[in-house]
């Protein structure tokens, strides 16, 4: 299969329409039976409309016999015996029963475009995309917000099924409608005809370039009220900072000024909208004025039956009248159907990058001894975040790595449990390619703590028990107890069904990192990964933390990213990193002895909590 | 419903879709959302037409128009009639021709007036919803801290977008469409009794069983559209949370499961789909089957009628109604849909209302006192302070703080040192007790005054859009670059700013450059230093940076506090190393409290995790 041309290539929006196309034709028997109902429901329309036609002519002939004569349609005649009365019963019955046949296949085709649009196209689409960005790897929603990515699902897939309900339905049965209007007006005048519809291309693209237009104006003013809403946003968050320096005014013109930006923009949209409208009235309007003064003049000459000609085109030309929305729409629908599909297939099309390599092999448990070999990585082409890196860790042994900001701490350990792939340079696993084991048993065999933890809203045993819905409360409480949640847990309103905010926002900063130390290990991995798990609680709770990390620590291969002392110390060995590459590997003693990274952080530590001040003073 | 749920499984770990916590989501949003429509309220419209009165002379020229429109449909419609009934059927050329022409010359009339009365609507209603917002934010600036601490933002943001949008639907639509719409009823009505008042009744028949049926499926299909937007929320949170919880789901493998969950709450969402779709797609077309329904009953009544021996009814008649029933029904369903409108609308005036009457807590003395100079001593004296009347969360606070010194307000979360700060701030007043300045109460002292004097630094460091160069100096906006410049050298942080791409000229804020959390931090301290407060209050990051870093802010901080009576919220010891006073809090009472050196000394709490921290 040719690879899909690349984003904004010039072959992407034909490339696109094929797919739009293809896609289609996956559901070409719901579409063909949508585009029949539509048919059917204008058959009946015209005859109704011709039920009332005919029934004004046939009440003018009998009124006066002389001046015209009425012909049944289809060489039809009522039975004799037939009077006056049976027979306008008989017109009323073909009006009402077309109706009601019309009002249930209206049901019914209502109910069939939500089956196939919402129901099946956009169910799959949906699922199809989640289950894709749940595989995605970390490069990519690195690069994607968070906005835009809730949009591609909930947004875009509704556009891309436009396509097929708004876009290819809709346009063939416009183009259905308006060939048997057409034919039908023919039928019964030609030249009426053309000059009653003479307006209506004109009044389609009339419609078609207004609406190009105002899109581009919607867009904007949306853009314009977004713009208000941040600004007023910031100023309300930083309310506290506005208030004590006494920046009211400052407050007041940043948002007048957003305000009337929006206001501003508006005027311009109602400008285009008091042509459009009235221009549309008027044009539906001249129509009808066509239809009256030839049509008349064509009554009057007797070229014209009255009821089945004057009054059925008139009752027409507000059916067609009401066709320009539908056309407009699709005019709108096609553009936007087109942005959405490039969102939608970008992401479906996308291979992650992080797969089980052919012929990967299953990892029942781990030892947990790492090695890294002349690994080198980075996030961009351009930059460089590890430079052929090599290091040992023995199964079980506690390792810190620290370093300045930007050193590469993160990046190194965030290759073990393959969250990115190395660039060149290979990470083993108990001797083999982290490449060539399975994704999901190395990841299985990774206990992970992060800065900040997310947690889920869900109770805090779901969370625990989040690498495995299945585990026991049980093993959900043993976790707990050995990350020292468990005490905090049993105090809660709920105990461990309380339910937790949106990111665990009703728990301090320690108890969260303590039911994330519980979450990493309820697995039992054979290697934990603490990034920097103490930094964002402050110096009182970090003790919470660190007492239970000593009991998750032992006799598994540990990892700990940190900036204070008092968690690095605790590492069998210290590796400290400096733009990408090792600078110095030791114990805490053996390092502060030699002069570099980690003994200037020793003594900046140390100078702020006091003793380094004793200290000097001592040598002094 | 039951058939797309969520499986669960053991110990109730459903996982990130779990039912219940959706419905604990839902009834959390209750309150809000419950209250979408509100009753017609004569005294709330009374006070929104009191906004449209900067625009009297549009409003004038809106009701003309609208009464006018209201006139023109009707006839436009009776003129078709007029005209196949009088020049067509008598077969007179030269009257068809002027008829026609009339017709168009009436058309144009009628778009023109069209013209007028659209643009009008859009602009007062934009007006309206221009000057509202304007009027609430002015509103929300003189309100107190405490304010804004019940309220989440959140909250607030829906007030001035989607309540205000609601109150301009209901200036631009409601009540004009209503007018045109009905009056168009009306001159209809008043046609078709002229012509034949007995088919009239006929018509007249049907159209309360038309409203019914309206009222009817527009109930069933609301609540089917609310639960239709609530799957949908339950989605987008769904998706919002996955994405954020990316890295956690991947470390544990858990991309299937989530993705089984995600699909059941899809087809959930569609299943609501499917019921708003069903509920619509039965009531469209009946309403259309009753249009229909007339035309039939106009042929069999109103052709017996024109065959009746005596008094028949002329033809004509017949073809009139023909034109004039569309016109006649069409607004009963705009109608119905006018009348939602306008309840939404009544509901969004009324929060909009709410904000603009809602009082400050507080506010200062008819005669505040503004004294020519501070010298920055600040004091409490058995100070209660609560933001629930009967839940104090400062109970009896008392201390003194000489002018320059640097008081480290320490304590856990919900000890009641923010509270503190806030009320020598002035962003609160106490219950009972004083805050004094100088000696001063500062419920006696004028709050500009007051802000004058007075610097903060918030943790979260707040940066507003704009360079830095601006940040810095937005309290002295007429400061120099070169002053901005020497307070950061000052600072020890010139070279640090510099060497970001741009510079002091690098944008901030939303969208803007990102910058580290200690950048973020030095930038607040310039800002403070250029303020140059008596009174300083530092609420300090609690997250860990890199030692280096770390100790370059800490030289900073003292820096910016030298000469200034300081209040640091403290959670780093090299702080309170250095402060001349440590006072402890726990829960809203002051447990300990000396200089530092006394507190380590006494072996008291403050002590013990001294003793943690720095082992």
């Amino acid at each position: 299969m040719p690879l899909p041309p690349p984003l904004g290539s010039p072959s992407r929006p034909r490339y696109l329409l094929g797919r739009l196309v293809r896609l289609t034709l996956r559901y070409r028997w719901s579409c063909l039976g949508l585009i029949l109902l539509n048919f059917g429901l204008l058959a009946l329309g015209l005859t109704a409309l011709s039920g009332v036609g005919l029934a004004i002519d046939y009440l003018r002939a009998e009124l006066d016999p002389g001046a015209t004569v009425f012909r049944f349609p289809f060489g039809w005649s009522p039975p004799a015996g037939w009077g006056s009365s049976a027979i306008l019963w008989l017109f009323g019955g073909l009006i009402f029963g077309s109706a009601a046949l019309r009002a249930v296949l209206s049901h019914l085709a209502a109910v069939t475009t939500n089956r196939l649009g919402q129901g099946k196209i956009v169910v799959e689409l949906r699922s199809a995309l989640y289950a894709k960005m749940q595989r995605m790897s970390f490069r990519f929603f690195d690069a994607n917000a968070t906005g835009s990515l809730i949009n591609r699902v909930t947004g875009d897939t509704q556009s891309v099924r436009l396509f097929i309900d708004g876009v290819v339905v809709q346009s063939l049965s416009v183009v259905l409608a308006t060939g048997i209007y057409l034919a039908f007006l023919v039928r019964i005048h030609v030249g009426l005809a053309f000059a009653c519809l003479a307006f209506l291309p004109l009044l389609w693209v009339i419609v078609i370039l207004f609406a190009r237009w105002l899109r581009r104006d919607y867009e904007e003013g949306r853009k314009k009220v977004d713009s208000l809403v941040l600004t007023f946003e910031e100023l309300i968050r930083g309310m506290g900072v506005v208030t004590s320096f006494g920046l009211q005014e400052w407050a007041e013109r940043r948002f007048l000024d957003a305000n009337a930006a929006v206001r501003q923009q508006k005027q311009g949209v109602f400008r285009k909208l008091t042509i459009l409208f009235p221009l549309v009235s008027l044009l539906n309007q001249l129509s009808m004025a066509v239809l009256l003064g030839y049509g008349g003049w064509l009554a009057i000459r007797g070229e014209l039956p009255l009821g089945t000609g004057l009054i059925l085109f008139a009752g027409i030309l507000q059916q067609l009248a009401a066709q320009v929305n539908v056309v407009s729409s699709v005019a709108d629908s096609l553009q936007q159907t087109l942005t959405g599909a490039d969102r939608v297939y970008e992401i479906l099309e996308a291979t992650p990058e992080i797969t089980d390599r052919p012929g990967a092999v299953p990892l029942a448990e781990a030892r947990g001894h790492v090695v890294f070999e002349d690994v080198s990585f980075r996030f961009q082409p351009q930059d460089t975040v590890l430079q052929k890196l090599s290091l040992t860790i023995p199964a079980g042994e506690r390792i810190a790595i620290v370093g300045p900001t930007g050193a590469g701490k993160t990046a190194l350990i965030q290759l073990i449990p393959r969250f990115y792939d190395p660039d060149e340079g290979r990470v083993t696993l108990d001797g083999r390619d982290l490449r060539d084991w399975r994704l999901d048993d190395v990841r299985r065999q990774v206990g992970l703590v992060f800065q900040e933890s997310f947690l889920f809203s869900a109770s805090v045993a779901a969370n625990i028990a989040f690498g495995n819905p299945e585990a026991g409360r049980e093993a959900v409480e043993r976790a707990a107890k050995l990350a020292a949640a468990h005490e905090f847990i049993e105090h809660l309103p709920n105990g461990y069904d309380t339910l937790l905010h949106e990111n665990g926002a009703n728990l301090s900063g320690g108890q969260r990192q303590r039911l994330a130390l519980a979450r990493a290990i309820l697995l039992d991995p054979a290697i934990l990964i603490l990034d920097d798990p103490t930094a964002a609680v402050d110096p009182g709770t970090e003790h919470e933390i660190l007492a239970a990390m000593d009991q998750v620590m032992a006799g598994r291969t540990t990892f700990i990213v940190a900036h204070r002392l008092s968690t690095v110390r605790r590492a069998d060995r210290i590796v400290v990193l400096d733009r990408g590459s090792i600078v110095a590997v030791g114990t805490h003693e053996e390092l502060a002895k030699q002069p570099g990274y980690y003994r200037d952080a020793v003594l900046a530590e140390r100078g702020q909590s006091g003793e380094g001040n004793q200290a000097k003073e001592g040598a002094g | 419903m039951s058939q797309s749920d969520p499986p669960k499984k053991g110990p109730k770990v459903a996982g990130i879709v779990d039912r219940e916590i959706l419905e604990g989501i839902r009834r959390e949003r209750g309150d809000e959302d419950a209250r979408a429509q509100a009753p017609l309220s004569f005294r709330l419209i009374r006070r929104l037409f009191g906004f449209t009165r900067p625009y009297r002379g549009k409003m004038i020229g809106l009701s003309v128009t609208v009464l006018a429109r209201a006139i023109q449909m009707p006839l436009l419609a009776w003129g078709a009639g007029t005209i196949i009934n009088g020049p067509i059927a008598r077969g007179d050329h030269k009257a068809l021709a002027w008829s026609v022409a009339a017709f168009v010359g009436f058309a144009l009339l009628t778009e023109l007036t069209f013209r007028y009365r659209i643009k009008w609507a859009l602009e007062i209603g934009e007006s309206v919803i221009h000057d509202l917002r304007a009027a609430m934010f002015r509103h929300w600036l003189g309100l107190t801290m405490g304010y804004f601490q019940r309220q989440p933002v959140g909250r607030l943001i829906s007030r001035l977008t989607g309540d205000a949008e609601n109150v301009r639907v209901g200036v631009q639509n409601v009540l004009f469409v209503s007018l045109v719409q009905g009056g168009q009823m009306l001159g209809c009505a008043i046609l078709m009794a002229i012509e034949d008042w007995r088919l009239f009744l006929t018509v007249l028949g049907m159209a309360p069983a038309v409203w019914l049926m309206d009222r009817f499926f527009r109930k069933r299909l609301s609540e089917a559209y609310r639960q239709q937007s609530d799957s949908y929320s339950r989605i987008t949170a769904t998706m919002a949370e996955s994405v954020t919880g990316i890295r956690v789901t991947q470390s544990f493998s858990r991309e299937g499961v989530n993705a089984t969950h995600f699909r059941a709450l899809v087809e959930d969402h569609a299943s609501y789909n499917m019921v708003a779709a069903r509920t619509s797609g039965t009531f469209l077309p009946l309403l259309e089957l009753n249009g229909q329904l007339f035309l039939a009953l106009l042929v069999v009544i109103g052709g017996s009628h024109v065959l009746a021996p005596n008094d028949p009814m002329p033809i004509g008649s017949l073809i009139q109604f023909f034109f004039l029933a569309g016109l006649f029904f069409s607004p009963i369903t705009v109608l119905g849909n006018m009348l939602n409108e306008a309840l939404t609308a009544m509901a969004g005036a009324e929060r909009v209302f709410s904000v603009l009457d809602t009082t400050p807590d507080w506010q200062d003395s008819p005669m505040p006192v503004t004294p020519s100079e501070l010298r920055g001593q600040v004091e409490m004296r058995e100070v209660v302070f609560a933001y629930q009347p009967d839940r104090p969360v400062l109970h009896g606070i008392s201390f003194r703080a000489e002018a320059g010194q640097c008081i480290a307000l320490v304590g856990a979360t919900g000890s009641g040192k923010s509270t503190v700060a806030g009320l020598i701030a002035k962003f609160f007043v106490p219950q009972s007790g004083a805050v004094l300045l100088d000696g001063v109460d500062t419920r006696d002292l004028a709050s500009p005054w007051l802000h004058q004097h007075l610097g903060i630094v918030p943790q979260q460091n707040y940066l507003f859009a704009g360079s830095i160069l601006e940040n810095i100096r937005l309290v002295r906006p007429r400061a120099s670059r070169e002053a901005v410049e020497e307070a950061l050298r000052r600072l020890d942080c010139l070279e640090m700013m510099e060497a970001i791409p741009q510079g002091l000229d690098a944008e901030v804020g939303a969208g803007g450059a990102s910058l580290s959390l200690g950048q973020r931090q030095l930038i607040c301290f310039a800002r403070a230093l250029i303020a140059d407060p008596k009174i300083l209050i530092l609420d300090e990051a609690t997250s860990a940076i890199d030692p280096l870093t770390e100790e370059r802010t800490q030289r900073a901080m003292r820096l910016l506090m030298q000469g200034r009576t300081s209040f640091v919220l403290a959670h780093r010891l090299s702080t309170l190393r250095h402060a001349d006073q440590v006072i402890v809090l726990e829960q809203g009472r002051i447990i300990e409290r000396g200089t530092p050196d006394q507190l380590i000394a006494s072996g008291g709490s403050f002590a013990k995790q001294w003793e943690l921290a720095s082992r």
